[in-house]
Protein backbone atom coordinates (compact mmCIF):
# COMPACT_ATOMS: atom_id res chain seq x y z
CA UNK A 1 0.00 0.00 0.00
CA UNK A 2 2.74 2.62 0.55
CA UNK A 3 4.70 1.61 -2.08
CA UNK A 4 1.62 1.88 -4.53
CA UNK A 5 1.03 5.15 -2.53
CA UNK A 6 5.05 6.07 -3.70
CA UNK A 7 4.77 5.57 -6.70
CA UNK A 8 1.45 6.91 -7.74
CA UNK A 9 2.62 9.98 -5.92
CA UNK A 10 4.52 11.38 -9.10
CA UNK A 11 2.06 10.94 -11.51
CA UNK A 12 -0.69 12.62 -9.01
CA UNK A 13 1.76 15.92 -8.71
CA UNK A 14 2.53 16.02 -12.48
CA UNK A 15 -0.79 15.70 -13.13
CA UNK A 16 -1.80 18.48 -10.77
CA UNK A 17 0.93 20.75 -12.20
CA UNK A 18 -0.89 20.28 -15.73
CA UNK A 19 -4.11 21.29 -14.71
CA UNK A 20 -3.06 24.34 -13.12
CA UNK A 21 -1.80 25.60 -16.14
CA UNK A 22 -4.26 23.77 -18.38
CA UNK A 23 -7.11 25.51 -17.09
CA UNK A 24 -6.07 28.70 -17.63
CA UNK A 25 -4.93 27.95 -21.20
CA UNK A 26 -8.23 26.49 -21.49
CA UNK A 27 -10.26 28.94 -20.64
CA UNK A 28 -8.31 31.24 -23.15
CA UNK A 29 -8.84 28.50 -25.76
CA UNK A 30 -12.61 28.28 -25.39
CA UNK A 31 -12.90 31.79 -25.84
CA UNK A 32 -10.74 32.42 -28.82
CA UNK A 33 -12.79 29.19 -30.57
CA UNK A 34 -9.94 27.43 -31.27
CA UNK A 35 -10.37 23.89 -29.57
CA UNK A 36 -7.80 21.72 -31.58
CA UNK A 37 -5.16 24.15 -31.69
CA UNK A 38 -3.02 21.90 -28.94
CA UNK A 39 -3.44 18.72 -30.91
CA UNK A 40 -2.11 20.82 -33.98
CA UNK A 41 0.70 22.37 -32.10
CA UNK A 42 1.53 19.30 -30.95
CA UNK A 43 1.64 17.64 -34.44
CA UNK A 44 4.05 20.61 -35.66
CA UNK A 45 6.52 19.89 -32.71
CA UNK A 46 6.32 16.49 -34.06
CA UNK A 47 7.14 17.24 -37.92
CA UNK A 48 9.71 18.99 -36.53
CA UNK A 49 11.39 16.43 -34.66
CA UNK A 50 10.64 13.90 -37.82
CA UNK A 51 12.37 16.67 -39.84
CA UNK A 52 15.61 16.22 -37.45
CA UNK A 53 15.39 12.97 -37.76
CA UNK A 54 15.31 12.88 -41.47
CA UNK A 55 18.40 15.05 -41.11
CA UNK A 56 20.33 12.98 -39.00
CA UNK A 57 20.44 9.95 -40.97
CA UNK A 58 21.30 11.79 -44.29
CA UNK A 59 23.72 13.28 -42.84
CA UNK A 60 24.58 9.62 -41.52
CA UNK A 61 26.79 10.84 -38.87
CA UNK A 62 26.91 8.86 -35.81
CA UNK A 63 26.02 11.58 -33.07
CA UNK A 64 25.48 10.37 -29.76
CA UNK A 65 21.77 9.48 -28.76
CA UNK A 66 21.82 12.21 -26.49
CA UNK A 67 22.80 14.78 -28.95
CA UNK A 68 20.30 13.74 -31.77
CA UNK A 69 17.60 13.67 -28.83
CA UNK A 70 18.73 17.84 -27.88
CA UNK A 71 18.47 18.66 -31.84
CA UNK A 72 15.34 16.98 -32.18
CA UNK A 73 13.54 19.08 -29.37
CA UNK A 74 15.30 22.37 -30.82
CA UNK A 75 13.97 21.41 -34.39
CA UNK A 76 10.26 20.83 -32.22
CA UNK A 77 10.55 23.86 -30.80
CA UNK A 78 11.70 25.90 -34.22
CA UNK A 79 8.70 24.97 -36.29
CA UNK A 80 6.18 25.51 -33.32
CA UNK A 81 8.04 29.04 -33.19
CA UNK A 82 7.13 28.97 -37.10
CA UNK A 83 3.35 28.12 -36.29
CA UNK A 84 2.52 30.70 -33.76
CA UNK A 85 3.96 33.50 -36.60
CA UNK A 86 2.16 31.93 -39.43
CA UNK A 87 -1.21 31.87 -37.10
CA UNK A 88 -0.56 35.34 -36.14
CA UNK A 89 -0.31 36.48 -39.36
CA UNK A 90 -2.96 34.89 -40.50
CA UNK A 91 -5.21 36.04 -37.74
CA UNK A 92 -6.85 39.12 -40.11
CA UNK A 93 -9.76 40.82 -40.68
CA UNK A 94 -9.03 40.32 -43.79
CA UNK A 95 -8.46 36.87 -44.00
CA UNK A 96 -12.34 35.44 -43.66
CA UNK A 97 -11.60 32.43 -42.32
CA UNK A 98 -12.19 31.27 -38.98
CA UNK A 99 -9.42 30.67 -36.75
CA UNK A 100 -10.49 27.23 -36.03
CA UNK A 101 -10.09 25.74 -39.69
CA UNK A 102 -6.60 27.70 -40.47
CA UNK A 103 -5.49 25.39 -37.51
CA UNK A 104 -7.13 22.16 -38.64
CA UNK A 105 -5.02 22.61 -42.19
CA UNK A 106 -2.22 23.41 -40.47
CA UNK A 107 -2.97 19.81 -38.53
CA UNK A 108 -3.94 18.19 -41.26
CA UNK A 109 -0.61 18.98 -43.41
CA UNK A 110 1.42 18.60 -40.32
CA UNK A 111 0.07 14.96 -39.76
CA UNK A 112 0.29 13.85 -43.76
CA UNK A 113 3.67 15.48 -43.96
CA UNK A 114 5.01 13.54 -41.12
CA UNK A 115 3.93 10.16 -42.70
CA UNK A 116 5.08 10.88 -45.69
CA UNK A 117 8.89 11.89 -44.33
CA UNK A 118 8.69 8.90 -42.32
CA UNK A 119 7.44 6.37 -44.56
CA UNK A 120 11.53 6.28 -45.48
CA UNK A 121 12.03 5.61 -41.52
CA UNK A 122 10.14 2.50 -39.75
CA UNK A 123 7.39 2.40 -36.92
CA UNK A 124 5.50 5.77 -37.67
CA UNK A 125 1.88 3.96 -36.58
CA UNK A 126 3.77 3.13 -33.35
CA UNK A 127 4.89 6.35 -32.78
CA UNK A 128 1.49 7.98 -33.68
CA UNK A 129 -0.38 5.74 -30.93
CA UNK A 130 2.27 6.64 -28.37
CA UNK A 131 1.47 10.23 -28.94
CA UNK A 132 -2.42 10.05 -28.48
CA UNK A 133 -2.24 7.97 -25.17
CA UNK A 134 1.43 8.53 -23.52
CA UNK A 135 1.82 7.20 -20.02
CA UNK A 136 2.01 9.31 -16.65
CA UNK A 137 2.36 6.03 -15.14
CA UNK A 138 6.54 6.90 -15.78
CA UNK A 139 6.94 10.39 -15.26
CA UNK A 140 9.90 10.87 -13.54
CA UNK A 141 10.40 12.88 -10.91
CA UNK A 142 12.94 15.23 -13.38
CA UNK A 143 10.71 15.25 -15.79
CA UNK A 144 8.50 16.95 -13.34
CA UNK A 145 10.90 19.12 -12.22
CA UNK A 146 11.30 20.51 -15.34
CA UNK A 147 8.02 20.53 -16.08
CA UNK A 148 7.25 22.95 -13.17
CA UNK A 149 10.35 25.13 -14.54
CA UNK A 150 8.12 25.76 -17.31
CA UNK A 151 5.34 26.34 -15.81
CA UNK A 152 6.55 28.83 -13.34
CA UNK A 153 8.11 31.09 -16.12
CA UNK A 154 5.02 30.57 -18.70
CA UNK A 155 2.73 31.07 -15.79
CA UNK A 156 4.00 34.38 -13.96
CA UNK A 157 4.53 35.91 -17.15
CA UNK A 158 1.19 35.33 -18.19
CA UNK A 159 -0.06 36.62 -14.58
CA UNK A 160 1.78 39.85 -15.01
CA UNK A 161 0.74 40.57 -18.38
CA UNK A 162 -2.42 39.44 -17.74
CA UNK A 163 -4.49 42.56 -19.23
CA UNK A 164 -2.85 41.75 -22.56
CA UNK A 165 -3.16 38.49 -23.11
CA UNK A 166 -6.97 38.47 -21.81
CA UNK A 167 -7.33 41.65 -24.47
CA UNK A 168 -5.64 39.72 -27.39
CA UNK A 169 -8.66 37.21 -26.69
CA UNK A 170 -11.49 39.50 -26.27
CA UNK A 171 -10.48 40.82 -30.09
CA UNK A 172 -10.85 37.09 -31.17
CA UNK A 173 -14.63 37.70 -30.25
CA UNK A 174 -14.79 41.14 -32.16
CA UNK A 175 -15.20 42.75 -28.76
CA UNK A 176 -13.68 46.65 -28.65
CA UNK A 177 -10.72 46.12 -26.64
CA UNK A 178 -7.66 48.64 -26.43
CA UNK A 179 -4.81 47.20 -26.80
CA UNK A 180 -1.30 48.22 -28.49
CA UNK A 181 0.45 46.12 -30.81
CA UNK A 182 -1.75 43.10 -30.55
CA UNK A 183 0.32 40.90 -32.91
CA UNK A 184 2.97 41.14 -30.77
CA UNK A 185 0.59 39.81 -27.52
CA UNK A 186 -1.07 37.23 -30.06
CA UNK A 187 2.43 36.04 -31.37
CA UNK A 188 3.93 35.23 -27.58
CA UNK A 189 0.29 33.43 -26.62
CA UNK A 190 0.99 30.57 -29.21
CA UNK A 191 4.59 30.51 -28.59
CA UNK A 192 4.36 30.13 -25.06
CA UNK A 193 1.06 27.60 -25.34
CA UNK A 194 3.33 25.92 -27.71
CA UNK A 195 5.76 25.40 -25.31
CA UNK A 196 3.63 23.97 -22.78
CA UNK A 197 2.01 21.49 -24.88
CA UNK A 198 5.08 20.42 -26.24
CA UNK A 199 6.57 20.02 -22.34
CA UNK A 200 3.15 18.44 -21.81
CA UNK A 201 2.37 16.04 -24.47
CA UNK A 202 6.02 14.35 -23.51
CA UNK A 203 4.37 13.58 -20.41
CA UNK A 204 0.67 12.63 -20.85
CA UNK A 205 0.24 12.46 -24.54
CA UNK A 206 -2.30 14.76 -26.64
CA UNK A 207 -5.53 13.31 -25.71
CA UNK A 208 -5.15 14.02 -21.91
CA UNK A 209 -4.19 17.46 -22.43
CA UNK A 210 -6.95 17.82 -24.46
CA UNK A 211 -9.62 16.89 -22.02
CA UNK A 212 -7.41 18.95 -19.43
CA UNK A 213 -7.66 21.55 -21.58
CA UNK A 214 -11.44 22.07 -22.73
CA UNK A 215 -13.68 19.96 -20.28
CA UNK A 216 -12.73 21.74 -17.12
CA UNK A 217 -13.41 25.63 -18.76
CA UNK A 218 -16.46 24.19 -20.42
CA UNK A 219 -18.06 23.12 -17.08
CA UNK A 220 -16.56 26.65 -15.67
CA UNK A 221 -18.39 28.65 -18.14
CA UNK A 222 -21.71 26.76 -17.61
CA UNK A 223 -21.32 28.90 -13.90
CA UNK A 224 -19.24 31.75 -14.10
CA UNK A 225 -18.09 34.01 -16.54
CA UNK A 226 -15.38 36.01 -14.48
CA UNK A 227 -12.15 34.95 -14.85
CA UNK A 228 -11.12 34.28 -11.56
CA UNK A 229 -13.55 32.45 -10.97
CA UNK A 230 -13.71 30.29 -14.00
CA UNK A 231 -10.05 29.19 -13.06
CA UNK A 232 -11.20 27.87 -9.59
CA UNK A 233 -14.00 26.45 -10.52
CA UNK A 234 -11.90 24.44 -13.63
CA UNK A 235 -8.74 24.11 -10.89
CA UNK A 236 -11.69 21.81 -8.69
CA UNK A 237 -13.37 19.83 -11.66
CA UNK A 238 -9.77 18.99 -13.15
CA UNK A 239 -7.87 18.15 -9.74
CA UNK A 240 -10.59 16.07 -8.43
CA UNK A 241 -11.29 14.02 -11.93
CA UNK A 242 -7.47 13.58 -11.66
CA UNK A 243 -7.52 12.42 -8.33
CA UNK A 244 -10.20 9.88 -8.78
CA UNK A 245 -9.30 8.80 -11.76
CA UNK A 246 -5.47 7.23 -11.01
CA UNK A 247 -6.93 6.23 -7.82
CA UNK A 248 -9.29 3.74 -9.71
CA UNK A 249 -7.33 3.27 -12.46
CA UNK A 250 -4.93 2.06 -10.09
CA UNK A 251 -7.31 0.29 -8.20
CA UNK A 252 -8.52 -1.32 -11.06
CA UNK A 253 -5.66 -2.11 -13.00
CA UNK A 254 -6.89 0.03 -15.99
CA UNK A 255 -5.11 2.47 -18.41
CA UNK A 256 -5.16 6.08 -16.54
CA UNK A 257 -5.70 8.32 -18.86
CA UNK A 258 -9.18 7.45 -20.33
CA UNK A 259 -10.39 6.58 -16.33
CA UNK A 260 -9.26 10.37 -16.17
CA UNK A 261 -11.09 11.62 -19.15
CA UNK A 262 -14.29 9.45 -18.24
CA UNK A 263 -14.39 10.85 -14.83
CA UNK A 264 -13.82 14.59 -16.57
CA UNK A 265 -16.92 13.51 -18.67
CA UNK A 266 -18.92 12.59 -15.59
CA UNK A 267 -18.23 16.09 -13.88
CA UNK A 268 -19.48 17.52 -17.20
CA UNK A 269 -23.00 15.39 -16.92
CA UNK A 270 -23.43 16.24 -13.65
CA UNK A 271 -22.66 19.91 -14.39
CA UNK A 272 -24.98 20.21 -17.27
CA UNK A 273 -27.82 18.76 -15.02
CA UNK A 274 -27.19 20.90 -11.97
CA UNK A 275 -27.08 24.10 -14.11
CA UNK A 276 -30.58 22.87 -15.51
CA UNK A 277 -31.63 22.33 -12.07
CA UNK A 278 -30.62 25.50 -10.66
CA UNK A 279 -32.27 27.22 -13.62
CA UNK A 280 -35.52 25.82 -12.75
CA UNK A 281 -35.58 26.54 -9.55
CA UNK A 282 -34.42 30.38 -10.37
CA UNK A 283 -37.39 30.48 -12.70
CA UNK A 284 -40.20 28.95 -10.50
CA UNK A 285 -38.79 30.94 -7.75
CA UNK A 286 -39.49 34.37 -9.56
CA UNK B 1 1.74 4.34 -69.02
CA UNK B 2 -1.99 3.24 -69.87
CA UNK B 3 -1.86 0.32 -67.72
CA UNK B 4 -1.11 2.91 -65.22
CA UNK B 5 -3.64 5.16 -66.21
CA UNK B 6 -5.85 2.05 -66.00
CA UNK B 7 -5.16 0.97 -62.02
CA UNK B 8 -5.71 5.05 -61.35
CA UNK B 9 -8.77 5.13 -62.73
CA UNK B 10 -11.40 3.93 -59.82
CA UNK B 11 -9.30 5.87 -57.15
CA UNK B 12 -9.41 9.23 -59.51
CA UNK B 13 -12.95 8.47 -59.63
CA UNK B 14 -13.30 8.15 -56.27
CA UNK B 15 -11.49 11.41 -55.31
CA UNK B 16 -13.62 13.28 -57.71
CA UNK B 17 -16.56 12.05 -55.88
CA UNK B 18 -15.59 12.55 -52.65
CA UNK B 19 -14.25 16.23 -53.34
CA UNK B 20 -17.68 16.64 -54.93
CA UNK B 21 -19.96 15.64 -52.29
CA UNK B 22 -17.04 17.05 -49.35
CA UNK B 23 -16.46 20.20 -50.58
CA UNK B 24 -20.12 20.73 -50.73
CA UNK B 25 -20.80 19.78 -47.11
CA UNK B 26 -17.62 21.91 -45.95
CA UNK B 27 -18.69 25.43 -47.35
CA UNK B 28 -21.96 24.50 -44.35
CA UNK B 29 -19.32 23.55 -42.01
CA UNK B 30 -16.89 26.59 -42.29
CA UNK B 31 -19.95 28.78 -41.89
CA UNK B 32 -21.21 26.97 -38.98
CA UNK B 33 -17.36 27.07 -37.49
CA UNK B 34 -17.67 23.70 -36.85
CA UNK B 35 -14.48 22.22 -38.33
CA UNK B 36 -13.34 19.15 -36.51
CA UNK B 37 -17.00 17.72 -36.60
CA UNK B 38 -15.94 14.67 -38.95
CA UNK B 39 -12.77 13.94 -37.28
CA UNK B 40 -15.62 13.30 -34.34
CA UNK B 41 -17.92 11.70 -36.09
CA UNK B 42 -15.44 8.93 -37.65
CA UNK B 43 -14.01 8.55 -33.94
CA UNK B 44 -17.28 7.77 -32.95
CA UNK B 45 -18.19 5.42 -35.94
CA UNK B 46 -14.32 3.42 -35.04
CA UNK B 47 -16.07 3.18 -31.07
CA UNK B 48 -19.60 1.72 -32.69
CA UNK B 49 -18.02 -0.90 -34.77
CA UNK B 50 -15.68 -1.80 -31.78
CA UNK B 51 -18.70 -2.14 -29.55
CA UNK B 52 -20.36 -4.33 -32.01
CA UNK B 53 -17.26 -6.38 -32.11
CA UNK B 54 -17.23 -7.01 -28.38
CA UNK B 55 -20.90 -8.19 -28.73
CA UNK B 56 -19.62 -10.92 -30.30
CA UNK B 57 -19.70 -9.98 -34.00
CA UNK B 58 -17.62 -11.13 -36.59
CA UNK B 59 -15.85 -8.23 -38.32
CA UNK B 60 -16.84 -6.47 -41.42
CA UNK B 61 -20.20 -8.64 -41.13
CA UNK B 62 -23.67 -6.45 -41.79
CA UNK B 63 -24.03 -6.49 -38.15
CA UNK B 64 -21.37 -4.53 -36.88
CA UNK B 65 -21.98 -2.15 -39.59
CA UNK B 66 -25.28 -1.78 -38.35
CA UNK B 67 -24.40 -1.41 -35.07
CA UNK B 68 -21.67 0.69 -35.73
CA UNK B 69 -24.03 3.01 -38.05
CA UNK B 70 -27.05 3.32 -35.41
CA UNK B 71 -24.54 4.27 -32.21
CA UNK B 72 -23.24 7.34 -34.73
CA UNK B 73 -26.54 8.24 -35.51
CA UNK B 74 -27.64 8.24 -32.31
CA UNK B 75 -24.57 10.45 -31.18
CA UNK B 76 -24.78 12.69 -33.65
CA UNK B 77 -28.78 13.45 -32.74
CA UNK B 78 -27.85 14.11 -29.67
CA UNK B 79 -25.38 16.09 -31.12
CA UNK B 80 -28.09 18.16 -33.02
CA UNK B 81 -29.99 18.64 -29.89
CA UNK B 82 -27.20 20.51 -28.57
CA UNK B 83 -28.68 23.84 -30.54
CA UNK B 84 -29.36 26.42 -28.53
CA UNK B 85 -31.22 29.83 -28.45
CA UNK B 86 -28.30 30.88 -26.40
CA UNK B 87 -25.15 28.87 -27.18
CA UNK B 88 -23.64 28.80 -23.50
CA UNK B 89 -20.70 26.32 -24.85
CA UNK B 90 -19.95 26.85 -28.37
CA UNK B 91 -20.93 23.50 -30.37
CA UNK B 92 -17.12 23.30 -31.79
CA UNK B 93 -16.63 22.53 -28.13
CA UNK B 94 -18.79 20.05 -27.63
CA UNK B 95 -17.34 18.27 -30.94
CA UNK B 96 -14.23 18.67 -29.37
CA UNK B 97 -15.48 16.89 -25.69
CA UNK B 98 -17.32 13.77 -27.85
CA UNK B 99 -13.97 13.52 -29.88
CA UNK B 100 -12.08 13.40 -26.65
CA UNK B 101 -14.06 11.19 -24.63
CA UNK B 102 -14.91 9.08 -27.87
CA UNK B 103 -11.30 8.34 -28.25
CA UNK B 104 -10.48 7.31 -24.20
CA UNK B 105 -13.48 5.48 -24.90
CA UNK B 106 -11.93 3.34 -27.39
CA UNK B 107 -8.90 3.20 -25.90
CA UNK B 108 -10.21 1.46 -22.85
CA UNK B 109 -12.38 -1.03 -25.28
CA UNK B 110 -9.17 -1.60 -27.14
CA UNK B 111 -7.64 -3.66 -23.75
CA UNK B 112 -10.42 -6.25 -24.45
CA UNK B 113 -10.03 -7.10 -28.36
CA UNK B 114 -7.51 -8.21 -30.09
CA UNK B 115 -5.87 -6.36 -32.02
CA UNK B 116 -8.15 -3.37 -30.79
CA UNK B 117 -5.59 -0.76 -31.21
CA UNK B 118 -5.85 -1.27 -34.69
CA UNK B 119 -9.02 -0.04 -35.58
CA UNK B 120 -7.53 3.45 -33.32
CA UNK B 121 -5.03 4.45 -36.11
CA UNK B 122 -6.77 1.86 -39.01
CA UNK B 123 -8.66 4.69 -40.00
CA UNK B 124 -6.03 7.55 -40.06
CA UNK B 125 -4.54 6.27 -43.54
CA UNK B 126 -7.19 5.24 -45.86
CA UNK B 127 -6.13 2.87 -48.70
CA UNK B 128 -7.36 5.11 -52.26
CA UNK B 129 -5.77 2.64 -54.34
CA UNK B 130 -7.32 -0.78 -53.27
CA UNK B 131 -10.42 1.07 -54.05
CA UNK B 132 -13.23 -1.21 -55.95
CA UNK B 133 -15.67 -0.23 -58.97
CA UNK B 134 -18.44 -1.82 -56.72
CA UNK B 135 -17.41 0.59 -53.93
CA UNK B 136 -17.11 3.60 -56.21
CA UNK B 137 -20.29 2.81 -57.18
CA UNK B 138 -22.10 2.30 -53.95
CA UNK B 139 -20.31 5.92 -53.15
CA UNK B 140 -21.92 7.54 -55.72
CA UNK B 141 -25.63 6.09 -55.26
CA UNK B 142 -25.21 7.03 -51.71
CA UNK B 143 -23.83 10.78 -52.21
CA UNK B 144 -26.46 11.07 -55.04
CA UNK B 145 -29.28 10.50 -52.83
CA UNK B 146 -27.46 12.67 -50.17
CA UNK B 147 -27.31 15.53 -52.82
CA UNK B 148 -30.86 15.47 -53.44
CA UNK B 149 -32.23 15.94 -50.10
CA UNK B 150 -29.64 18.74 -49.98
CA UNK B 151 -30.77 20.01 -53.26
CA UNK B 152 -34.78 20.18 -51.74
CA UNK B 153 -34.28 21.76 -48.48
CA UNK B 154 -31.00 23.55 -49.97
CA UNK B 155 -32.91 27.00 -48.12
CA UNK B 156 -33.28 25.96 -44.61
CA UNK B 157 -29.53 24.68 -44.41
CA UNK B 158 -28.28 27.77 -45.41
CA UNK B 159 -30.05 29.96 -43.07
CA UNK B 160 -29.38 28.19 -40.13
CA UNK B 161 -25.39 27.79 -41.56
CA UNK B 162 -25.74 31.78 -41.75
CA UNK B 163 -27.20 32.59 -38.24
CA UNK B 164 -24.74 33.60 -36.44
CA UNK B 165 -27.21 34.58 -33.16
CA UNK B 166 -30.15 33.25 -32.84
CA UNK B 167 -32.33 31.02 -34.71
CA UNK B 168 -34.03 31.43 -38.16
CA UNK B 169 -37.00 29.09 -37.44
CA UNK B 170 -38.54 28.42 -34.06
CA UNK B 171 -36.31 25.81 -31.94
CA UNK B 172 -37.50 22.40 -32.51
CA UNK B 173 -37.99 23.33 -36.57
CA UNK B 174 -34.46 24.17 -36.26
CA UNK B 175 -33.08 21.03 -34.60
CA UNK B 176 -35.26 18.62 -37.33
CA UNK B 177 -33.18 20.71 -39.35
CA UNK B 178 -29.80 19.46 -38.08
CA UNK B 179 -31.04 16.45 -37.29
CA UNK B 180 -31.63 15.73 -40.99
CA UNK B 181 -28.28 17.64 -41.96
CA UNK B 182 -26.08 15.83 -39.60
CA UNK B 183 -27.13 12.50 -40.09
CA UNK B 184 -26.67 12.91 -43.89
CA UNK B 185 -23.08 13.98 -43.02
CA UNK B 186 -22.46 11.40 -40.90
CA UNK B 187 -23.83 8.85 -43.68
CA UNK B 188 -21.58 10.39 -46.28
CA UNK B 189 -18.04 10.67 -43.92
CA UNK B 190 -18.79 6.89 -42.59
CA UNK B 191 -18.74 5.90 -46.51
CA UNK B 192 -15.80 8.22 -46.89
CA UNK B 193 -13.52 8.11 -44.04
CA UNK B 194 -12.53 3.91 -45.33
CA UNK B 195 -12.07 4.56 -48.96
CA UNK B 196 -9.77 8.08 -48.14
CA UNK B 197 -8.76 8.24 -44.55
CA UNK B 198 -9.59 11.09 -42.08
CA UNK B 199 -7.01 13.37 -43.01
CA UNK B 200 -7.63 13.07 -47.02
CA UNK B 201 -11.50 13.97 -45.79
CA UNK B 202 -11.38 16.48 -43.81
CA UNK B 203 -8.79 18.31 -46.33
CA UNK B 204 -11.12 18.54 -49.06
CA UNK B 205 -13.65 19.20 -46.40
CA UNK B 206 -12.07 22.23 -45.40
CA UNK B 207 -9.62 23.12 -47.63
CA UNK B 208 -11.13 24.06 -50.72
CA UNK B 209 -14.15 26.33 -49.25
CA UNK B 210 -11.36 27.52 -47.72
CA UNK B 211 -9.72 28.94 -50.04
CA UNK B 212 -12.90 30.07 -52.22
CA UNK B 213 -13.94 32.11 -48.89
CA UNK B 214 -10.86 33.75 -48.74
CA UNK B 215 -12.35 35.57 -51.90
CA UNK B 216 -16.02 35.39 -51.53
CA UNK B 217 -18.74 35.57 -49.69
CA UNK B 218 -21.79 34.53 -51.96
CA UNK B 219 -23.00 30.77 -50.96
CA UNK B 220 -23.37 29.94 -55.38
CA UNK B 221 -19.53 31.01 -55.87
CA UNK B 222 -18.04 29.42 -53.20
CA UNK B 223 -19.92 26.13 -53.96
CA UNK B 224 -18.95 26.32 -57.77
CA UNK B 225 -14.79 27.39 -56.37
CA UNK B 226 -14.72 24.87 -53.98
CA UNK B 227 -15.78 22.46 -56.16
CA UNK B 228 -13.11 23.17 -58.57
CA UNK B 229 -10.14 23.75 -56.15
CA UNK B 230 -11.44 19.64 -54.90
CA UNK B 231 -11.50 18.45 -57.93
CA UNK B 232 -8.53 20.02 -59.11
CA UNK B 233 -6.56 19.39 -56.34
CA UNK B 234 -7.43 16.05 -56.08
CA UNK B 235 -6.56 15.01 -59.53
CA UNK B 236 -3.14 16.92 -59.48
CA UNK B 237 -2.20 15.39 -56.28
CA UNK B 238 -3.05 11.71 -57.33
CA UNK B 239 -0.61 13.03 -60.33
CA UNK B 240 2.14 14.00 -58.38
CA UNK B 241 2.09 11.20 -56.15
CA UNK B 242 2.49 9.08 -58.91
CA UNK B 243 5.28 10.78 -60.37
CA UNK B 244 7.03 11.33 -57.20
CA UNK B 245 6.41 7.89 -55.98
CA UNK B 246 4.67 9.22 -52.35
CA UNK B 247 1.21 8.10 -50.84
CA UNK B 248 -1.27 9.53 -52.75
CA UNK B 249 -3.83 10.56 -50.00
CA UNK B 250 -1.09 12.84 -48.19
CA UNK B 251 0.39 13.93 -51.36
CA UNK B 252 -3.40 15.32 -52.12
CA UNK B 253 -3.81 16.53 -48.83
CA UNK B 254 -0.42 18.16 -48.44
CA UNK B 255 -1.03 19.92 -51.97
CA UNK B 256 -4.41 21.06 -51.10
CA UNK B 257 -3.60 22.81 -47.63
CA UNK B 258 -0.14 24.56 -48.91
CA UNK B 259 -2.88 26.20 -51.51
CA UNK B 260 -4.22 27.64 -48.53
CA UNK B 261 -1.42 28.92 -47.00
CA UNK B 262 -0.04 30.41 -50.40
CA UNK B 263 -3.52 31.87 -51.24
CA UNK B 264 -3.98 33.37 -47.56
CA UNK B 265 -0.38 34.81 -47.38
CA UNK B 266 -0.85 35.88 -50.94
CA UNK B 267 -3.97 37.81 -50.43
CA UNK B 268 -2.20 39.64 -47.50
CA UNK B 269 0.53 40.76 -49.25
CA UNK B 270 -1.34 41.73 -52.38
CA UNK B 271 -3.24 44.19 -50.23
CA UNK B 272 -0.46 45.48 -48.49
CA UNK B 273 0.71 46.37 -51.71
CA UNK B 274 -2.31 47.51 -53.07
CA UNK B 275 -2.67 49.94 -49.92
CA UNK B 276 -1.33 52.78 -51.42
CA UNK B 277 -3.74 53.03 -53.69
CA UNK B 278 -6.84 52.46 -51.49
CA UNK B 279 -5.58 55.69 -49.43
CA UNK B 280 -5.19 57.51 -52.47
CA UNK B 281 -8.82 56.59 -53.74
CA UNK B 282 -9.76 57.46 -50.49
CA UNK B 283 -8.66 60.69 -50.35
Amino acid sequence: MISGINFMLAPFAASLLLIIITVYFGIHVIEREIIFIDIALAQIAALGSAVSLVINQLSAGRHSTEHSHDSRTVMAYLFCLVAAAVFTLLKNRRIRIPMEAIIGIAYAVATTSTVIILDKGAGSDVHIHDMLAGNILWVTWHQILRLLAVILVIGLFHYFFRNKFKAVTLLYRDRETVITRPGLWDFLFYLTFGIVIVEAVNIVGILTIFAFLIIPSSVSALFATRWTSRILVGLLVGGLSAILGLYLSWVMDVPCSPTIILFLAVSLIISVMLRVVIKHVRVSGK
Amino acid sequence: MVDNLLFLAAPITICILLAGILSYFGNHILSRGIIFIDIAVAQIAALGTMIGLLAGFAEESLNVQMISYLFTIIIISLFALTKFRKQLISQEVIIGIIYCIGLGLAMLLAERIPGGSNFISKTITGNLLWVTWDKVLECLVIFLIVGVIHLVFRKPFILISDAKNGLPYSLWRTRMYELLFYVTFSVVIVKAVPAGGIFLVFTLLIAPTAAATLFTSSWKKRFIWSWIIGVLGSVLGIYLSYKLNISNAPAIVTLLGLTVFVLAFGKLAAKKIFKPDYKQADL
